[in-house]
């Protein structure tokens, strides 16, 4: 076990778990604001990975440009797909009951899915990481791959961004007074159900972008949108639901706990984000950030 | 809602109907058997039929009248195909202690993993059953050299007293009485408890009421009937595989109930027949479409949820009581 296969490993976990952060921070935004827990958040996560494959082979894949362009497009086009599904279909759930809201979301995994696969087929995909990310930096005599490095300083940089956005821009009142108290927001003349759907546009987006740098990170298949739906609920779970905070921190545990279990007991591995969430559900359900069920 | 009173008239009409599909049911294998090969493979078909819907009756109990969303009861219904292919097949058990073992195994499962899930309610209570579901699936697929991982247990022994025609009248039976087991609960003071924590759980526990005991219990006594399904359905196919713990088979059930109607007792029976029947039809229109049975599956369901969350079974109580109203 040197240390060289250690710092991989945690780089490894550490970038993973930075794509998991982005795309469960949406999934969290959009809970908070809309009180819906959107099931078919990763299948839109998987809706952009996949687009940014297309996209890739579009614009000849390997140079920084190409990258630029996927990470420019592909998001807002996830976005403008949640446009529609929540002007036509999220829109007439607010209202109903739990139990109607998650079958709805259900039932759009299974139609999001059967479309992802009607349209890029069961095949294993990825996306070639433009040449500067491609390799690994050599520093202290230690490689790190430059690819995960580079999403190391993403995540928190988005992350700092959401933060900005939610604390200190009039649009992030907005959404923070939507989540606490939507009538009185109505009240002061702000257009709540246009906060809400930009809101959405904002998670999906997140999801398609999560999805953009999955795509060169990792192989992208299939099955890719349920694995991250679980992971993210795992993230939510521990984190607490509406805490950007809380998804980083769960993300990271997720997806460093992931990297090192699989070394040692790589058959558990899989298992991991599933018993985290037990416990936390069972312990503390309200993650570690979050505060106790309404 | 439900229509908890029923006038003495429809009281009788609902036996009469009742009566008829039993016989209808009992007869039909008969006249299949007539029908050589074709017959043959609608035999197995209504087979399957009465089995899966003993396994959507039996996650309907938590669903519509517990009123709590399961995403993982397909572990029950695996947990119970499991132990019938492991009990005939590699330890040659007999085939009617395999069949009390299976949802006798299911019931503790469900027990375990029932302990954990109700101590949370509302969203993060299927969150947790979705955890447990997946969490058994990827147990089951990793343990190969017990289950045999992805391949599944092929082979299982089928007893020569049961012909097809037999082992469809088998399972109609042992269904009609699940089906009247349920009913017995629905309408005992259980059934009625397990109501009130659906419409007002915070009410319940005021009269005193251990509401999590309650629901465990109504979670166990699903895990059990789903594991005898399972166990059935293993039976008729001779094979087990991890798929029938995958998420996606504890999709079916909740389809049904929702498309049959779950505030009904006989709903999703009807619900997953009629979806059954449906994919069939697709299969033979068009080999095709056979790859989007996912999207209309997910379209259906979706108008369901949007214009008709009582099922079939709400809108025809709609349109009866509708009618009943004088002008």
């Amino acid at each position: 076990m040197n240390l060289q296969f250690m710092l991989f490993i945690l780089i490894n976990g550490l970038s993973q778990g930075m794509v998991l952060f982005i795309i469960a921070s949406g999934l969290s935004l959009v809970f908070g604001v809309l009180r819906v827990i959107n099931f078919a958040h990763g299948s839109l996560y998987m809706i952009g990975a996949f687009m940014a494959f297309s996209l890739s082979s579009l614009f000849a894949g390997k140079t920084l440009f190409a990258f630029l362009m996927l990470m420019l497009l592909v998001p807002p086009g996830v976005a403008i797909l949640g446009l529609g599904l929540e002007v036509s279909l999220f829109r007439r759930i607010y209202r109903k009951e739990h139990l109607l809201q998650l079958l709805l979301t259900y039932s759009l995994v299974l139609i999001l899915d059967g479309l992802t696969r009607l349209i890029w087929g069961g095949q294993i995909r990825n996306v070639p990481r433009p040449e500067v990310l491609a390799g690994s930096l050599d520093l202290f005599g230690l490689y790190f791959p430059s690819y995960n490095l580079f999403l190391l300083i993403v995540g928190p940089l988005l992350a700092a961004g959401l933060w900005v956005l939610l604390y200190r821009s009039r649009a992030g009142n907005y959404i923070r007074a939507a989540v606490t108290y939507p009538e009185m927001l109505g009240a002061l003349g702000v257009n709540v159900p246009r906060v809400m759907t930009w809101t959405f546009m904002l998670g999906c987006f997140l999801a398609g972008l999560g999805g953009v740098f999955m795509s060169a990170l990792a192989n992208i298949d299939l099955s890719i949108g349920m694995e991250r739906i679980i992971e993210c609920f795992a993230v939510v779970v521990i984190g607490g639901l509406g805490s950007v905070g809380g998804a980083m921190l769960g993300s990271l545990i997720i997806g460093v706990g992931v990297a090192f279990i699989q070394i040692y007991f790589s058959r558990m591995a899989l298992v991991f984000p599933y018993v985290i969430m037990a416990l936390v559900l069972i312990i503390r359900p309200w993650g570690l950030f979050g505060k106790p069920e309404r | 809602m439900p229509s908890a009173l029923q006038s003495y008239e429809s009281t009788r009409k609902s036996w009469l109907i009742a009566g008829t599909v039993i016989a209808v049911l009992t007869l039909l294998p008969f006249v299949l058997n007539q029908l050589g090969r074709t017959g043959e493979y609608w035999l197995w078909v209504a087979t399957e039929m009465v089995i899966m819907s003993l396994f959507s009756l039996s996650l309907n109990l938590i669903l519509g009248f517990g009123g709590m969303v399961s995403f993982g009861h397909a572990a029950f219904f695996g947990v119970g195909a499991y132990t019938v292919a492991l009990l005939m097949k590699k330890a040659g058990v007999g085939f009617l202690p395999a069949m009390v073992a299976a949802p006798l195994a299911s019931a503790l499962v469900a027990g375990i993993i029932g302990w954990f899930c109700v101590r949370r309610v509302g969203l993060y209570f299927s969150i947790l059953t979705l955890a447990f579901g997946q969490l058994l699936f990827m147990i089951t697929l990793q343990l190969y050299a017990f289950t045999g991982g992805d391949d599944g247990i092929h082979g299982i022994p089928r007893p020569e007293l049961l012909t097809p025609l037999s082992y469809y009248l088998l399972c109609l039976a042992l269904v009609a009485g699940s089906f009247w087991l349920m009913r017995l609960l629905t309408k005992s003071p259980f059934g009625l408890t397990i109501r009130m924590t659906r419409e007002n759980p915070e009410r319940a526990k005021f009269l005193g009421i251990n509401v999590k005991r309650y629901q465990l219990i109504n979670f166990i006594i699903a895990g059990g009937f789903a594991g005898l399904a399972g166990g059935l359905f293993a039976e008729l196919n001779r094979f087990a595989q991890t798929e029938y713990l995958h998420w996606s088979k504890s999709a079916e059930p909740i389809f049904a109930s929702l498309v049959g109607g779950m505030y009904s007792l006989i709903g999703p029976a009807i619900g997953s027949t009629v979806l059954i029947f449906l994919k069939i039809i697709i299969q033979q229109i068009h080999q095709g479409l056979v790859e989007i049975w996912a999207i209309i599956l997910g379209v259906i369901l979706l108008g369901m949820v949007l214009f008709a969350p009582e099922g079939i079974v709400g809108v025809y109580e709609k349109i009866r009581t509708q009618r009943r109203r004088p002008q």
